[in-house]
């Protein structure tokens, strides 16, 4: 009966290792309490291949975002112009 | 029809990772974008006025960067010929090649896979705006810029759980908001 209660997990508890595994960070038991589930749950399994294309696309795209620091010195540029004017 | 309005203060916020992707892909050089960046925002205020609400804010500050980065090409080209390109042509095996020939295409990406590299970049950052500012920011720090768990957690305070759930909300919608065109 045990095994049960640790074994069977929700889809919200799915979706959470699934989003874990995105970024690596699932353990173990994690992702093998996921894939359990997975096998008869089709919204879950919707959201994982969802998911994991999600991460594949970020990956490809290699998007280069700016710094904090970048960000401020914009910010200070415009404020100081909108003053200015 | 509602008008776009215009606020010089969100903009850093609201649009320079869009504006930053935009030109990096365009001038390959950090620097050289951000100060590109910064005379398009400079160049926004000033003519301010001009913007008459029939584009989006976003829309109207690429057509001024657009702008800007074929300005800064214009420069450097002037400054062509006072260097001087020497080609060896006289090596028989060679005679004719083109001067394409020379430059070696990087082996890893064709031409294709850049562009759609590109566009799919501005797709997902089009569909970032649809996320409150605190998920965009949570999300773009874990999934771009690769932060751990525990760093993102102390900088905006909250728990990991709280993070797991703003991640799984952007994720959640950023797939729809991309499903259409890219699943």
């Amino acid at each position: 009966m045990n095994y049960k209660k640790t074994l069977l997990i929700d889809c919200s508890e799915a979706a959470y290792c699934c989003d874990k595994k995105q970024y690596n960070e699932a353990s173990g038991p994690e992702k093998l309490k996921m894939l359990l589930h997975l096998v008869f749950c089709k919204r879950c399994r919707k959201y994982s291949s969802n998911n994991n294309r999600l991460t594949e696309l970020i990956e490809q795209s290699d998007i280069k975002t700016c710094t904090e620091d970048e960000k401020k010195v914009w910010q200070e540029g415009i404020k100081k112009e909108l003053t200015d004017i | 029809m509602s008008e776009n309005k215009i606020d010089p203060n969100k903009w850093v916020d609201k649009y320079s990772d869009y504006l930053f992707n935009f030109t990096i892909v365009r001038v390959n050089d950090r620097e050289v974008a951000h100060d590109l960046i910064s005379e398009t925002f400079l160049a926004g205020l000033k003519s301010m006025k001009n913007f008459k609400g029939e584009a989006t804010e976003r829309t109207w500050l690429i057509s001024i960067l657009k702008r800007k980065i074929i300005d800064h090409y214009r420069k450097n080209n002037s400054k062509k010929g006072k260097a001087e390109i020497k080609i060896q042509y006289n090596d028989d095996s060679n005679e004719g090649d083109w001067l394409e020939e020379n430059a070696p295409d990087r082996f890893d990406k064709t031409a294709e896979d850049l562009i759609e590299n590109e566009e799919l970049g501005t797709a997902i950052l089009e569909c970032m705006e649809q996320l409150t500012e605190k998920q965009a920011k949570i999300f773009k720090m874990k999934t771009i810029d690769g932060f751990d768990t525990e760093a993102i957690c102390n900088e905006f305070n909250i728990t990991p759980s709280n993070l797991w759930v703003i991640i799984h909300r952007a994720r959640t919608t950023l797939a729809q908001c991309l499903e259409k065109n890219w699943f």
